[in-house]
């Protein structure tokens, strides 16, 4: 009986879980339907248009650039053995992800801004908004990638396919590669994710310029404190984007199991 | 000489020597199986045979070429690890010819080749199957067809027996002996089961601590068994 009762508890702290997750998520489609004379005209607000154009564009630019740098390093660190390859990975994968984004922000204003050291001034141009979100963003396609590369030279098949004369190009391209097709594009569906959702480094070092470096994020940021009805119609832009990527995300990683 | 040739090789990893001062011939089309107890060396022997691991002194020669510092991909030998190293991601046809692709045999040739092969392991019938499809037995000959598709000089194999049931193993080993009489190379087969060495039967080299102490056929050897450690290994569940 007693038994009984803890698994009845264990099934409303599940329950309310979900609600919170669920109910948050929906809340703002309900809000809308409040006011959607109001909400349907925000959605062609050609601010926010914009603002959705430069973070859908960053975040593809982004990915793009997360894959061609992100699955040759995941490759290195899968298969070389390197002194001090723990502490490189850690600033690889871990520490971009757990940085706080306003201070990365801060650091490449210094770094890349109007004070550079190396006389290169980027901040505040499209350029700018692309390397605040790939810091973030590309540890995704790296770790999701090592991870299963490591499984595969684990099991030793990448060894048989150069017995069967595959030089390492060749059996990185015919076994690693397919065999990791769902692991890269969990990554990349996250970092993706990660890039369309990113403020604090894109806030500090390019800005909120309309129509030049204002994504949907900084627009929310920016308007939100006088709350119009154009930071619903952005956020449910924003939100539904994310979740569109991590949709495709689970469907990657569970499709064919 | 035709065949294998180990020349006085020492092998290991950068911690530990594990095969040291070995010397081995495998001639024409002989059978030889390599066991030994757990750590002897048996795998890393055959990784050096193979080239994964560099030997750090001695010489392999194979049909009389030094593949002592050569790379993997240029030894041309036949590979069939323990758990057969299939690639799931390709059906068994695409497996079989995975080594014919990747020297740019052209498509008809390389599946005229493959069904030859499947054929060899009488499984001409599974070219479209998925590798998840297949039991164990079955992997096992795709991985011996995908290894002999390459037209090998020797033919390893890592402990051919140890993933098949107890019920169909004399059938396998049956089938293994066959298909060894079929192909005319050398095979170097490792285990550390002395039930397989007696299903698999042919010349044996005890391997004890990264040295062959004795070599014979598996009667010779039973009978004459040169240490109580062999004597042990041959025929655990004697009492003494």
């Amino acid at each position: 009986m007693r038994s009984k009762n803890l698994i009845i508890i264990l099934y409303i702290l599940s329950i309310l879980l979900l609600f919170f997750s669920i109910s948050t998520f929906l809340y703002q489609y309900i809000a809308a339907l409040g006011s959607l004379k109001k909400v349907l005209p925000a959605f062609g607000n050609s601010r926010i248009l914009s603002a959705l154009w430069l973070s859908l564009l960053s975040a593809f630019v982004t990915t793009f650039l997360a894959i061609i740098f992100g699955i040759p390093l995941a490759y290195i660190l899968a298969t070389r053995e390197f002194k001090g390859k723990t502490l490189f990975e850690a600033f690889a994968i871990d520490v971009p992800q757990t940085f706080p984004p306003v201070a990365e922000g801060v650091i490449f204003l210094l770094m890349l801004g109007p004070d550079s050291p190396f006389h290169v001034n980027i901040a505040f141009t499209f350029a700018s908004l692309v390397i605040a979100k790939f810091f973030i963003s590309c540890p995704f396609v790296v770790s999701f990638t090592v991870r299963r590369f490591r499984e595969i030279r684990n099991s030793g098949i990448n060894l048989t396919a150069r017995s069967l004369g595959a030089n390492r190009f060749q059996v990185f391209t015919t076994i690693y590669l397919p065999l990791s097709l769902k692991d890269i594009a969990a990554g990349v569906s996250l970092c993706w994710s990660r890039a369309m959702g990113e403020l604090g480094g894109s806030l500090v070092f390019a800005g909120v310029i309309p129509f030049k470096t204002e994504i949907i994020p900084t627009f929310i940021g920016e308007q939100v404190k006088t709350f119009t009805i154009e930071v619903l119609a952005a956020t449910i832009l924003a939100t539904t984007a994310s979740t569109l990527a991590l949709v495709s995300f689970k469907y990657f990683t569970t499709s064919g199991d | 000489m035709k065949g294998l040739s180990i020349q006085n090789i020492e092998s290991g990893y950068a911690d530990k020597i594990v095969i040291n001062g070995l010397s081995l011939d495998v001639e024409g089309k002989e059978t030889l199986i390599i066991m030994g107890p757990s750590g002897s060396g048996k795998s890393t022997l055959l990784l050096t045979i193979l080239g994964i691991i560099p030997p750090g002194k001695g010489r392999i020669f194979l049909n009389d070429r030094d593949i002592t510092n050569t790379s993997i991909e240029e030894h041309c030998i036949g590979y069939l690890p323990q758990d057969y190293g299939l690639f799931t991601h390709l059906n068994v046809m695409e497996n079989v010819s995975y080594g014919l692709r990747i020297r740019g045999i052209p498509k008809n040739e390389r599946e005229k080749k493959s069904i030859e092969m499947l054929k060899l392991v009488e499984l001409e019938n599974y070219k479209e199957k998925r590798i998840k499809e297949l039991s164990g037995g079955e992997k096992q000959r795709v991985g011996l067809a995908r290894a002999l598709a390459i037209e090998p000089c020797l033919l390893l194999l890592d402990e051919p027996l140890s993933n098949i049931d107890q019920v169909t193993k004399s059938d396998i080993a049956k089938q293994l002996k066959e298909l060894f009489n079929k192909i005319h190379i050398p095979v170097i087969l490792v285990t550390h089961n002395h039930e397989d060495a007696i299903f698999l039967a042919g010349r044996i080299a005890i391997l004890i601590d990264g040295k062959i102490e004795q070599i014979g056929n598996i009667g010779e050897i039973m009978r004459y068994p040169k240490t109580p450690f062999i004597k042990k290994l041959l025929t655990p569940f004697v009492f003494e």
